[in-house]
């Protein structure tokens, strides 16, 4: 690994104006990305995982703003408007693949769109390129399906279209937002297998962004947790999943299917996600979490190091507040 | 056109290949053929083709007061040496009995029997060309088209099963027709009967001397006036003194009231497509622009458009069609393109409207992010990725809206404004004949009426059925028609 990530996202603040409050959707989300790295990226619906992967894009719309941080990319600020002249380094694979393609036009047109822009191929050339990236996505009969609509294409298929879309760009990073959540099972399995192998085939760094924990385990080196627009917790995955540090990391574990006894009841997170409109005064996980204590509501936790490069947001792991010292 | 994947080609199925075999036209070329259809089809009327677009030149050359009117006038002349099978010339109605025979008609056929042909042949002309074009776009749909289906077949094919939408495309159909044909369809022209009239002169039979006289065409029009009863009128297919057939009767000033009426639906057409071709113009550029961008700049059109709408269009009309009276644009075909103008300025702010809410709906699509995240252009992202999401709203709208266009020029000249006197428009003849209603001369008012109200119930009928064609939820077979009312009704003036 060199020593200069790749993707750098350091105290991004996203703001969604509305006519009665600011919304910190992502309120100081900090994390890496290194050359060939799968970075995961997990929390619930609506703690700011897809907001973040927007922001990446340039792609935040009104009435939401960056309003704060930075996002580095080879060193240079893209929030200074510096989209444009990264356009096709970073590109983006939605959750619905039927939403992400364009009815009106085949999968060749969509995929020699990109290739025009990013590889100023046109024509005959671009078509055949399509059809080797349809191939490399392993879309079987590459050469008919380059001319068919996307209803014409399965979930999965599609799902490898926009794949395939994606790569026209020739990208150094992939951000895939929950880029299987749409899909059943099995196809789910084949999607992360495609993209491991398109990883190690052209380098690609991948930043993986899901609710499914199960989907982190199979697929990523290195896991960020996000709760409520603040990254709670980062790890190297195995260590996460063996030692979660973070009690929001653990109640997410112990909530997955098959970890626990098939005879007890499955363990849920009590509550919802808050919705964060101001300034962070406290520990945003408090009111729903098991090992709270006095201090977690009166003062907002700072990331701890912890052993190797992990860290944590939590005031357990902070020796001056808990007497508990580190738990695991 | 159903019939035209014939039997030949079923015959022959052993032997051809699988792509000849699937062919609408039975031959191995079929799109040779279909250009040859079309070329043949021009050869009709490439003289009056020729003369159109020269005239339209002419007219902007001498508008703008540029060098080469000169030139241009040579062309014309030119252009008129062109042959066009189905003019007047080709089929003269005009023309006078001599004690045994009618002299000058077209095959010394009476002139209502003459004039029935050329009508019924531009009528069938037109039938052809339209019949071409959907043959043109069958051979698309099975030889080049790559998709054996897209969702615009289904649209078509709930058009085709729906009765109201059909009947609205077959009065539109008839008016274009009126139209553009407009000068090959009266039984004169404007020139020799209302413009020109007493530059030309008319032959005919006068019974009391019984010999061929001649006579000037304005003072033959003063003899044959429509203002009252019995011997006051000439009515619908009626011939008035001088062997002139008027198929809708005469004016109260003795013109040909379907001449008028003719060359009158070629103005109405005009400032109808124009100006909802510019309000659909502005409003689409507008609305994919604020849906793009959305923020302020959406709230920036929004006050725009409220102020324009604030603005009351009648009072804005007259003051407008005064203040620019003498000005060159007032000069543009007779103050139509003014008119046009006006319209576009004062409907765009409506079209906006109904396009602003689907414009929005297909920017929040995930192919417009995909887009933008690859990096392509605003402007290419808004004509590819979102126009074609709202073209069928514009076919609604722009249909509906172009019924409330030609409803407000006749509202206008009914009041004596807009499209200035001698140029024929619908609405004057409504005016005009508004003393005689209780009269034997009761046509004048009530056929232009009529068709008014038939064409603007065309056009709103033909988007009816658009907007109900392009819902894949309505059922045009009426089933569950109420359901499928999404698309939003009304958005005509």
């Amino acid at each position: 690994m060199s020593d200069e990530p790749l993707l750098s996202v350091r105290d991004l603040e996203v703001v969604f104006h509305t006519e009665r409050e600011r919304i910190h959707a992502v309120d100081g989300v900090t994390f890496e990305i290194r050359e060939g790295q799968t970075v995961g990226l997990v929390g619930e619906s609506g703690s700011g995982k897809s907001v973040t992967a927007r922001s990446i894009l340039g792609l935040v719309d009104e009435p939401g703003r960056i309003e704060g941080g930075e996002i580095l990319y080879r060193g240079e600020d893209l929030t200074e408007d510096n989209w444009a002249d990264h356009r096709g380094d970073i590109a983006i694979v939605f959750q619905d693949p039927t939403n992400s393609l364009n009815p009106v036009y085949t999968i060749g047109n969509q995929i020699e769109e990109a290739l025009r822009i990013h590889q100023d191929l046109r024509g005959r050339a671009a078509t055949d390129r399509a059809i080797e990236l349809l191939e490399d996505v392993g879309i079987p009969d590459a050469p008919r399906r380059v001319d068919e609509y996307p209803h014409q294409l399965s979930g999965g298929m599609a799902q490898r279209a926009v794949i395939a879309m994606a790569l026209a760009c020739d990208p150094d990073l992939l951000v895939c937002d929950e880029p299987t959540t749409a899909l059943d099972v099995t196809i789910q399995a084949q999607i992360l297998d495609l993209l491991a192998e398109l990883q190690a085939e052209q380098d690609l760094a991948i930043l993986f962004i899901t609710h499914d924990m199960g989907v982190i385990e199979d697929a990523t080196d290195w896991v960020n947790v996000i709760y409520a627009g603040e990254v709670v917790e980062r790890a190297p995955t195995e260590a996460l999943f063996d030692h979660p540090a973070h009690p929001y990391t653990r109640a997410l574990l112990e909530s997955i299917p098959g970890r626990t006894d098939p005879d007890e009841r499955l363990p849920t997170i009590e509550g919802e996600v808050p919705t964060p409109t101001g300034p962070a005064t406290d520990c945003r996980f408090a009111p729903r979490c098991p090992e709270a204590f006095e201090d977690c509501r009166s003062v907002a936790p700072e990331h701890v190091s912890l052993d190797g490069d992990r860290s944590a947001a939590c005031l357990l792991h902070d020796p001056a507040r808990s007497d508990g010292g580190e738990r695991q | 056109m159903a019939g035209a994947h014939g039997p030949s080609s079923d015959a022959a199925d052993d032997e051809v290949t699988p792509e000849t075999a699937s062919t609408i036209l039975p031959t191995e070329s079929p799109t040779l053929v279909w250009v040859g259809l079309g070329a043949g089809l021009l050869a009709f009327e490439v003289g009056a083709l020729a003369t159109f677009l020269v005239a339209i030149l002419s007219d902007t050359l001498a508008a703008a007061s540029l060098p080469g009117v000169g030139f241009v006038e040579g062309i014309e002349a030119a252009a008129r040496q062109l042959p066009t099978l189905l003019s007047r010339e080709t089929v003269p109605n005009e023309g006078y009995w001599n004690g045994q025979r009618w002299v000058g008609t077209f095959l010394g056929l009476r002139p209502e029997v003459a004039w029935g042909i050329r009508v019924a042949l531009v009528y069938l002309y037109a039938l052809a060309v339209a019949g071409w074009a959907v043959l043109g776009y069958r051979l698309y749909r099975r030889e080049y088209r790559a998709a054996d289906w897209t969702p615009r077949d289904d649209v078509i094919d709930r058009f085709r099963n729906h009765g109201w939408g059909l009947f609205g495309l077959a009065v539109v159909f008839m008016f274009v027709v009126m139209a553009v044909f407009a000068p090959a369809l009266g039984p004169t022209t404007v020139d020799k009967n209302m413009r020109n009239s007493y530059d030309n002169e008319l032959t005919y039979w006068d019974a009391e001397t019984d010999s061929v006289e001649t006579i000037l065409v304005g003072e033959a029009n003063l003899a044959s006036q429509s203002r009252g009863d019995g011997e006051e009128r000439v009515g619908p297919m009626e011939y008035d003194d001088f062997g002139r057939f008027h198929p809708f009767g005469t004016l109260p000033t003795g013109r040909d009231l379907f001449t008028f009426i003719a060359v009158g639906s070629r103005i109405s057409l005009v400032i109808g497509l124009l100006s909802v071709g510019l309000s659909v113009g502005v409003a689409t550029s507008l609305a994919l622009i604020g849906a793009y961008y959305k923020g302020r700049v959406d709230l920036g059109m929004v006050l725009v458009s409220d102020g324009v709408m604030a603005m009351p269009q009648l009072l804005l009309l007259i003051m407008l069609t005064t203040v620019l009276k003498d000005t060159w644009v007032a000069g543009l075909y007779s103050g139509a393109f003014l008119l046009a103008l006006i319209f576009a300025f004062t409907g765009w702010t409506y079209m906006w409207r109904s396009l602003r809410g689907p414009a929005l709906q297909v920017s929040e699509r995930q192919w417009i992010d995909a887009a933008k995240s690859f990096g392509q252009r605003p402007r290419t992202i808004m004509r590819q990725h979102m126009l074609p999401y709202i073209t069928g709203y514009l076919l609604i709208y722009g249909s509906m809206t172009l019924g409330g266009a030609i409803i407000a020029i006749a509202g206008l000249s009914f009041l004596g404004l807009g499209v200035s006197p001698p140029t024929p428009e619908w609405g004057r003849a409504v005016n005009l004949g508004q003393e005689y209603v209780d009269t034997g001369s009761w046509h004048i008012s009530l056929i232009p009426g009529l068709l008014i109200t038939l064409v603007v119930t065309g056009f709103n009928a033909l988007g009816d059925g658009i907007r109900d064609a392009i819902d894949p939820r309505s059922d045009a077979a009426g089933s569950d028609a109420d359901d499928g009312a999404a698309a939003g009704r009304g958005g005509g003036a």
